[in-house]
Formats: structure tokens, sequence, C-alpha cells
């Protein structure tokens, strides 16, 4: 419609490079930081690539006391990573598995059964809106008495209800999607409801399911403030083995850095192969 | 008042999208006032035509000229033309009033103005009940109305409608065609129509633009592309039910012309000189319309030219005064004929039927075209 | 399993087996949810700290004590006005940034718009605490951001962010900007491409310019959408914790405690769970009462159509 002038090009291209600029820096400024020697973290002026790279920063990080160069004397009475890293990686997967696969059910139960009347899918969605807080206090002391505190279990319990919120209403879109004619056409068969869930339905959704177990598994990899608040040895966390990390360490710059880019891949690489299904997550399925 | 006016010509024109042709080099004139269809299946390229009259479209080549100013790279705002959208596309959130001011409001025109046109219009389309309505809560028929008071409030100089009667059910579509069509007449508008419908084109233009697969078959007053269709495709995609095509044979028997059918022969001296032009002789298709064959009735005052066969009925479809027949020749032809239903027929029934073998239609099999 | 003999509602027949697909959420969020509420409000109402050594269903009576000390606690208000504020501003911000980003998304042509679109999306997904982490180390004294203010402005311009209340809010809110403008974006992006059409070419059509037919059609066309993404993004923000914790601590201070923060460390850090239980509740009703206010201007919105 309207000619396009080289100048208004570049304009654009300098907008389009300004907001990458901006969006990449500052994990560029933390991923060149951990590649970084001691003498390099405070530097000036500060550099983007540095001179003398290393991946002591990263060794450090799960094994403090390493006989390998200089930045393990400085951290070596602090804790190894390894265990928040496999705790996450022990409680993250199957809370989301059961938040899916619970989910899964009761989305099922709600759009094929209209299970649980008008007041069901509402009151869930309700349970995002208040501050985690206001139910953190009475878990406390709940799990305290059941012994549920720094437990593993615990922390999955957490998890698996507070996502279904989430898994809930993305995979009850999916469902819906599904026209019923087509189960009704399996049943007609013989085939029992329960059979047709599990072989036709589900297969049918196997793309949906996919994504909505991904973006579980972003919020719970990500969970910071009942992780912090439950545990305190055995179940610890990533996310707060990185605030531990930052207290334990202080200046330390370099393992931090390392430290945030370790706990940030997993969802890094989940958050990209869910990019279809962004908006639809986030907003609950109200926007499509 | 000369109806010979040209308002907008079309030269040309040609429109492409990733490698297919929607539109292959059309040129055309349209006159002034005048209630213009075009007329085609889906996909023949009518609305790609119409949008890029519109500006909706940009043509691959070719140009668009308004009242002898090219206007080809003219964008939407600029060609005060009024387009009707296949699904009207009022603005919902906004009430009638609020819809039809739009056009005027944009270009900056009075308040008092404003007023004075939209109260103007919405008694001349009876809108004045609703016009503080949210116009998502009309009706169909009132959102055709609404639309269409929307355009002419702007006065443009020619109005574009795509397929506008789509979504109406069959009794209240034919009732809303005549509206169109008096509105068309009363405001002495250009209209420019598109529909896939031939008896919708055929009532309300005053000439049809028959399309298919991209290229203009024909241009004609609904007379000539029913009585003198361009093409094969004309031929057979107006009139209902179709028209019978009948693949004969071209020979020449003691100096005389025929065309010689299975079942029956006719003389073509007439036209010999422009069927021996066509290439695909000995091969031809001759056409005859449903109504032009009629039941033999011996005390009747059928002229003895007239050629006769016997068939068998096949089939009796009963429509209201008149009777469909899907008759059967005695070489296995199927053909269609609407007659009268004074007479009770039955399937089985053997019956001869007649022809005025003057009146039939011709054509090349290769390249569709008619031969007169 | 048998089919009714009414076709029409033969899905409803089973009706136990709805009920037993959804026991087992029922069951977690009773455990998790519910159950806690109800504590929650036990615990609101009486006097109990861990500390005092006797079990919490023994706790003496306090009635709505606790609630009235927290209105008229200094630290519980302004944290509460605080984080008012901070939502303002970021999701303020958030959303004027965001229109535009996908307003230059969506109506520019440039090559490669996916893998941009791609690149802009990842700060949502990382962790809270990753981005407050490197946010924190950017604003560090001899850091990056330092740096580049003293190339521009001068010795002078070197700026101590974690000293100054203000200064340590803004770079919250910057954290929390660089991390949620690409939901705003997202979200608007996706309801421009949902449009219809037609109502543009129409308003095309009837000689409105490009702006007139934004400020006119497109954007009233988009205000469920709007308000859906701000809503939400206003209830998250909210509830900001992570940020606050790994950046400043609430520091210097107390000065830029969040609501979560204080509530968080009253509870589990002074173990006043009683008056944390109390103070919870408050802020449920008021985030309830916000909710109900907010979505009342959608639901109007989503009836008119």
């Amino acid at each position: 419609m309207h000619k396009r002038t080289w100048v208004s090009g570049l304009i654009r291209w300098g907008i389009v490079l300004a907001i990458s600029v901006l969006t990449l820096t500052p994990v560029v400024w933390v991923l060149s930081l951990s590649f970084k020697p001691p003498q390099e973290w405070l530097a000036y002026p500060p550099t983007l690539i540095p001179r003398q790279p290393t991946l002591e920063n990263y060794l450090v990080l799960f094994w403090p006391g390493n006989p390998v160069g200089v930045v393990s004397e400085m951290v070596r009475t602090a804790e190894p990573v390894t265990r928040a890293f496999i705790n996450s990686l022990i409680i993250v997967p199957i809370s989301t598995a059961l938040s899916i696969i619970i989910g899964f059910l009761a989305a099922y139960g709600i759009s094929r059964f209209r299970a649980g009347g008008n007041f069901l899918p509402f009151s869930v969605l309700t349970t995002r809106m208040f501050p985690p807080i206001a139910f953190a206090v009475p878990l406390l002391v709940y799990y305290r008495s059941l012994g549920l505190i720094d437990t593993h279990l615990g922390l999955i319990l957490m998890y698996t209800t507070f996502t279904l919120a989430f898994s809930l209403w993305m995979i009850k879109g999916f469902i819906d999607s599904v026209p019923r004619h087509i189960e009704e056409a399996a049943i007609l068969d013989g085939a029992s409801r329960w059979r047709v869930m599990f072989t036709i339905t589900l297969p049918l959704i196997r793309g949906g399911l996919a994504a909505a177990a991904l973006f579980v598994f972003i919020m719970n990899w990500t969970e910071f403030l009942f992780a912090l608040i439950f545990t305190s040895r055995f179940a610890v966390t990533l996310p707060v083995q990185v605030s531990r990390y930052a207290g334990a360490v202080g200046r330390y710059y370099g393992p931090q850095a390392a430290l945030g880019i370790v706990a940030s891949i997993p969802v890094l690489v989940a958050g990209y192969m869910i990019q279809r299904y962004l908006v639809r997550a986030f907003t609950f399925g109200l926007v499509k | 008042m000369s109806k010979e006016q040209i308002l907008i010509r079309l030269e040309e024109l040609t429109k492409e999208f990733n490698g297919t042709v929607a539109v292959q080099d059309l040129s055309l004139e349209i006159r002034e006032r005048e209630f213009l269809c075009f007329l085609g299946p889906s996909g023949c390229g009518k609305t790609t035509t119409l949008r890029m009259i519109a500006g909706l479209e940009r043509p691959t080549r070719g140009e668009i000229y308004l009242r002898d100013q090219r206007i080809t790279d003219w964008p939407p705002q600029r060609r005060n033309i009024g387009f009707m959208f296949q699904n009207y596309a009022l603005f919902h959130h906004m009430s009638v009033y609020d819809n039809l001011a739009f056009g005027l409001r944009v270009r900056g025109i009075s308040r008092m103005e404003i007023e004075r046109r939209v109260r103007s219009i919405a008694q001349a389309l009876e809108l004045e009940s609703v016009l503080h309505l949210r116009a998502s809560r009309l009706d169909l028929s009132t959102m055709q109305r609404v639309a269409l008071a929307r355009i002419l409030v702007i006065e443009p100089q020619v109005l574009l409608l795509d397929e506008p009667l789509n979504n109406f059910r069959p009794g209240l579509r034919e009732l809303m065609r005549a509206e169109l069509k008096r509105w068309q007449y009363q405001f002495g508008r250009t209209m420019i129509y598109v529909t896939h419908d031939q008896e919708e084109a055929m009532t309300l233009g005053d000439r049809i633009v028959v399309m298919n697969a991209g290229r203009v078959e024909q241009v004609g007053t609904p007379d000539e592309v029913y009585w003198h269709p361009a093409t094969l495709f004309v031929a057979s995609f107006i009139g209902r039910p179709p028209m019978n095509l009948i693949p004969v044979e071209y020979r020449i028997s003691e100096g005389r012309a025929f065309v010689r059918s299975p079942d029956f022969e006719i003389k073509v001296d007439q036209r010999r000189s422009i069927i021996e032009q066509s290439q695909a002789l000995p091969h031809l298709i001759l056409g005859i319309r449903p109504e032009q064959l009629r039941i033999w009735d011996p005390q009747g005052s059928f002229p003895t030219s007239w050629t006769r066969l016997p068939v068998q009925i096949d089939l009796v479809r009963p429509l209201g005064r008149k009777l469909i027949l899907d008759v059967k020749t005695p070489s296995g032809l199927m053909l269609q004929m609407i007659v009268p239903s004074t007479r009770h027929f039955a399937p089985g029934e053997r019956v001869e039927v007649a022809f005025d073998p003057e009146q039939i239609f011709l054509f090349d099999p290769q390249t569709g075209r008619g031969l007169y | 399993m048998h089919l009714s003999t009414r076709w029409g509602r033969w899905w409803e027949e089973d009706r136990w087996m709805g009920q037993l697909l959804i026991l087992p959420m029922q069951l977690l969020i009773w455990f998790v949810l519910i159950i806690p509420m109800l504590i929650v409000i036990y615990l609101s109402l009486v006097s109990w700290q861990p500390i005092m050594g006797v079990d919490w269903w023994q706790a003496p009576f306090a009635g709505l004590r606790n609630y009235a000390q927290a209105l008229q606690d200094q630290r519980f208000l302004s944290a509460l006005g605080r984080t008012i504020g901070l939502v303002l501003a970021a999701v303020g911000l958030e959303f004027l940034l965001g229109l535009a980003l996908a307003l230059f998304f969506h109506y520019q042509e440039f090559p490669a718009k996916r893998i941009f679109s791609s690149i802009i999306l990842y700060p949502m997904m990382l962790p809270w605490v990753v981005v407050g982490l490197c946010f924190y180390l950017l604003f560090l004294d001899k850091g990056p951001v330092n740096y580049v203010l003293i190339q521009l402005f001068g010795p002078g311009a070197s700026v101590q962010w974690y000293q100054n209340p203000l200064l340590a809010l803004m770079t919250i809110v910057l954290a929390d900007i660089w991390q949620w403008t690409p939901f705003m974006f997202l979200v608007i992006y996706s309801g421009l491409g949902a449009l219809p059409p037609e109502p543009v070419e129409a308003a095309m059509t009837l000689g409105a310019s490009r702006w007139q037919i934004f400020r006119h059609i497109v954007l009233p066309m988009l205000k469920p959408v709007i308000l859906i993404a701000l809503i939400i993004r206003s209830l998250e923000a909210f509830k900001i914790f992570d940020l606050v914790y790994i950046m400043t601590g609430g520091g210097p201070g107390t000065s830029t405690e969040s609501l979560s923060l204080y509530l968080y460390r009253t509870g589990f850090v002074y173990g006043q769970l009683s008056y944390a239980a109390a103070m919870a509740l408050l802020v449920l009703i008021l985030v309830a009462l916000v909710a109900r206010l907010m979505v009342r201007p959608l639901e109007m919105e989503l009836e008119s159509r």
C-alpha cells in the first residue's frame, strides 16, 4: 500500500535489533560472567567475552573442593549443588506428571460428564489468584504434624495441586475440541467409556498434553516460595539453592552466574518447544 | 442521464497469488447506473476482481480507471467506493448510528451534517427504530440494511457487493434481492454484485459477467447469456435445470450439411460456414434447453418441421406448476425437460418428444465456443 | 457400560464415572487447599507461635486482635502500598511496551519474524530467581550498568543502586518489566492476529486512515484481550516475592519489602504464624474484591458480543 524507502527499512531493522539486544543482554552478561575467572568478575571496563575463559565456575558448583584452579579455594565451604539439582530432577518431573494425569482425568470428567457442576472449574481458577503465602502458613503447621516438611513427597503434593488449575484448563480446552461423535462411534462399537478415554481421546490430544506438561514443568522448576519454606536440607530444589548460593558465596559472582545458567537450561529448552501454546497457557485458555 | 457513460474501465487486470492465477487479463467497461453481476463458481476470480476494484487487493498487472483517472495504485480510502462484505462486517462494538456515521466522521464532516445525512438514510431504509442499538444485537436482514446504509451515506461513486445474500434462507433471499434491486434503482447508483447463484444474477443484473477459472466467459444481458451463450460453460452454468448437451457428428450428405446423433438428425445448412471453421470436426456438441423439449401431441399445433424422437420417462419431479422429466432416448442418452403439469406422467411411460431444430445450440467441443 | 435409551443425553448417565474421574483432584484440593484454608482462618483467630511450645489446636483464642493489629501495622501498610505501587508501575509499563511491540510486529514486515518473536519470549521462561540474579549482577556498583552510565555521563554517574530505596525499587521494577513485557506482547499480538480482517477492510473502504482504524476499530475490538492480560498479570505481580528476595532482600532495611516478603518473614522467620495468617486473609479479601472489580468491565464486554 505504501512505498517503503530504504530509510524506513533501516529504522525498522534498528528497532528490531535494539529489542533483541535489550532482551538478550542480561542473560548474555551472566553467561559470559559464568565463564570468567575471578580476576575478571569485576574487571573495569567490563568485557563481554572473557579473556581467559574457564569452566571452573561450573565445576565448582558440583565439586567445591576440587583441586583444579583458583575458584575452588574460595568456595570450598559451600555446598555442592548436586543434591539440589537431583532433587529438582526428581520432584519436578514427578509432580508434573501427576498434575497432567490428574488434570487429564478431571478435565475429561468435567468436559464429558459435567462433573462438579458449574462451580468446580472456577473455584479451581481462583486458587491461582490468592497469594501463596495464605496457603503456606497453614500448610506449614499441617505438614509439620504430618511430618511432610523437607520431604520430596510434601513438595510433590504441593506442586501437583497448585498447577492443577493450569493443567485442568489447558487440557479441558483440548478435550473440548475433540468432537463427541468420534467417541460415540467407538461406544456404539462396544468400547467401554474408560477404553474410549484412553485409546481414542488421549492419543488425539497428545500434542496438547505435551504442551501442558512442558508448561507445568516450567512452573514447577522455577517455583521458589514453597520450596524455600518447606525444605531445608533434604528436599532443597534448584531455585532455593540459587538463593542460598548467592548468600553463601557473597562476592563470588562467577559460580553464582554459572548456577543461574545451569538452573535455566531445562526450562529454556522446554520453553522453546512450546511456543505455539504460550498464549493459551498463560491466559488459562481464555485467549486462543 | 445516458446509461452509456463509462464509469469504470478495467484493462487486462491480472492477479496472481503465489504462482496461481486468480484473474487473467480481465478487460471490462462498467457503465454508470448499471447493475452489473459477476457470476461464476467458487474460485473463478469474481471476488478477487471485486476486491481489486475496491483497492483491497493490488493487481499483479493491468490498470483500473475511474472516469478516465488511473486509480490502480490508489488505496481504498481514496477511491470513494462502497464495499459490502459477505458477513456485512459491521462494527459490532458501535451502535447503528455510529456505524452509519463512521464514514462521515473520518472525513471530518460537521456533526450537524452527519446527523442530517444519517437520519435521512435511516429513514429511507427504515432503520430509525434501531439507530441506538448495538450492531451486534441485530438480526441478519437488519444487518444487511445497516451495511447498505453505511455505504450509501458516504455517497460513493459505485457500490461493490460481495455475495451479500449468502446468509439468507431461500424465501427471505428472494425478498432481499427485490429490495436491493429496488434500492439500486431508487438511489440511482452503479452496483457491482458478485454471486455464484445464476438465478440471482439473472434476476438482478442489467448485465452479467460470467467468469470461470480467472477468465471472462461472456459479458451480456440476461437474455444474451441465456439465449446466446458464448461458450459451453455459460450454456451449462446458466439455466436450471441446465441445458442438455448432446455429442453429435457433422456430416455432409448429398451436398447438404447435417449434425447427427444416434437418435436424430438435423439439417444445419444455414450455419455451415461457421461450423466448418471449427477444428474439432466432425465432433460437435449440440445443446437444447429443457423448456425447448415438448411432449408431442398429435392434435397439437406443432410445425411438421420439428424433430421428433421417442423416449422413455425415467423420473418425474414435480415443481408446482411445472414438472421436470428425466427421459431416456433409445440410444440411452438422458435428457431433462420441463413441461407444464397439466398432464400426469408415470415412470416407464413412453412418449414422443419434439423440438424446433432451428433453435438448437451448437458448440465446438475443443474450444467450448458457441457456433453462431 | 450401557447406552441410555434417551439418545440425546447418554453421556450424563454414567455419572459415577464422572465423579470418579475428578476424585483425585478433589482429594488433592481438599488436602492441600481447602483444609489449609480452614486452618488459616482458625489460626488468624487465635494467638499462636510455634515457640510457645503448645500444639496449634490448643492455642488460646484471640478473636479479631490479629486483624486489628495488622491494620495498624506500619510495616504492613507500607508493604501493601509499596506492592500496589510496584504493580501499577510494572504492569502499566509492561502494557505500554507490550502494546508497542505487538503493533510493531503486526504491522511491519521484516524477515525472520518468527525467530525474533522467539527471542523476545524467552525471558518469561526463566526462573524468577535467575532473573533476580541476572539483574542483581547487572546493577552492581562495579557492574555493566554503571559502566555504561559512566561512559555516557562521566564518572559521577555511577549509582549505588541498592543503597537507595527508590532506586532499588526501580531495579526490581525493571527486572519485572524485562521478564514480563513479552507476556503482554504475546497476548496482544495474538489478539491482533485473531482479529477478523473484514471490519478493518470495511473501515478502509469508508475512508478511514490507518490511525483512525486503529483507534476506533482495532483497539475496541482488542479490549477483552487486553483486559484479560492486565488482570492476569496484575494478580501475578501482586504476589511478587522471588525478585525482591534475591535482589534486595527487602533492603535497605525494609524499604523495598513487598507484601509477600513481609508476610513470609512474619510467619516463617519471626514465627508469628497467627499474625501472618490474619494478614494473609486480609490480603486475600482485598485481592478478591479488586479482582471482582477488575472482572466486571470484562464481563460487560463479553456479554455485549
